[in-house]
């Protein structure tokens, strides 16, 4: 017996808003987004969303909405915690000892086949629905409008630490010094203002584990390793619903060296 | 007295293979060019019960961290069969471009 044919295009489409949450979920798992339920929800009309970035909703990718639009990606699988990067940010933008603006955390499996130790470099996500600054009682943390970099007035900031618990990340510590909370804000006033085009973790890193660049830049290196089909990319707490834009993948070949 | 010394003799040299493999280097911790990359005697030659000649002194002299003082001392130089590339080539060994954490056991861990 022939499998009945349905034409989508022929059928009245339902409409989506009454998809419930897990049905979207189990979907996505497989790589589609459902677009349309027909004939009384027993048949979904679905779209590879492989090619889109999952943390942003489509409008979003298609569109950045800043000018430049920084962002970064890191290679899971090339770091090696040489902690490089660490000594590099702390150098230029006078970050305390008991301070933070990245760290490198430690994964190990001794189980596992293969590789058996993976580190996982964290810092500020500079998400496009900040937390922290939408908790922020005097403003003193922003979003620059012009770049998308998440920010801090220190004269502002009356050290009430809320944005500490607001941040998923865990990415602001409390600068002794300042007196305000500090963070990482893509070395935008000690190096990219200045006219230098990496932050200086990207520009200390000895594996190429950082690449950091502008996203509403098709021809950077960033926009290129994010887009790309053959490579999964991910976003750190994607369930905070704060749109990253700091990403993360793993090397699908072995890795090159320069 | 003489034939003393000459049975130490014997049973010194008759026993140095057997202490070799169980002196050998213990941990060896780089720090050039990347800090904390372990190389482990135990696990090379206890292990995997390879020979002391596999590597020295073809690939690296006796003298321990003697080789990061070379400036070819690098990932590149083992991609192209030297040093821990000899074996690290994805034949012998897993190839040195491949499973990065585990020689680079970073920072925190001081390495070992």
């Amino acid at each position: 017996m022939k499998p009945t044919k349905h034409d989508l295009s022929m059928k009245n489409n339902e409409g989506t808003e009454n998809v419930p949450m897990a049905e979207r979920r189990h979907f996505l798992k497989m790589g589609l987004a459902i677009t349309g339920i027909f004939a009384g929800g027993t048949i979904f009309s679905a779209l590879s969303v492989i090619d889109k970035v999952f943390a942003s909703t489509d409008e979003f990718t298609d569109k950045y909405p800043y000018k430049p639009h920084y962002g970064m990606m890191l290679f899971q699988n090339r770091c090696i915690d040489c902690e490089r990067c660490i000594a590099a940010c702390g150098e230029t933008n006078h970050v305390p000892q008991e301070g933070y603006r990245t760290r490198i955390l430690m994964r190990e499996m001794p189980d596992a086949v293969g590789l058996k130790r993976e580190f996982i470099p964290v810092l500020c996500n500079h998400c496009n629905v900040p937390q922290c600054t939408r908790v922020c009682p005097t403003k003193a943390t922003y979003k620059n409008p012009e770049n998308g970099i998440v920010m801090m007035n220190t004269s502002k900031c009356i050290g009430c630490l809320t944005c500490q618990l607001g941040c998923p990340y865990n990415a602001r510590y409390f600068n002794e010094e300042k007196h305000a909370v500090d963070k990482c804000n893509f070395c935008f006033d000690t190096r990219l203002s200045l006219g230098e085009k990496l932050t200086a973790c990207a520009a200390a890193c000895p594996t190429g584990c950082r690449v950091f660049g502008d996203l509403s830049d098709k021809t950077s290196d960033l926009y290129k390793a994010v887009h790309q089909l053959e490579r999964p990319i991910w976003v750190l707490r994607p369930e905070a619903g704060t749109r990253p834009n700091v990403f993360y993948s793993k090397d699908v070949t072995a890795v090159t060296f320069k | 007295m003489k034939n003393y010394c000459a049975i130490i003799a014997i049973t010194l040299s008759t026993a140095m293979p057997a202490l070799a493999a169980e002196n050998h280097g213990g941990d060896v911790v780089y720090t050039k060019a990347v800090k904390t990359v372990l190389f482990s005697h135990k696990l090379h030659v206890e292990e995997k019960k390879l020979s002391c000649d596999l590597c020295h002194a073809r690939n690296f002299v006796m003298q321990s961290l003697k080789a990061q003082e070379n400036d070819d001392f690098t990932m590149k130089s083992m991609m192209n069969g030297k040093y821990c590339g000899a074996c690290h080539n994805g034949i012998m060994a897993f190839a040195s471009n491949t499973r990065c954490g585990d020689c680079h056991t970073g920072v925190k861990r001081g390495g070992a």
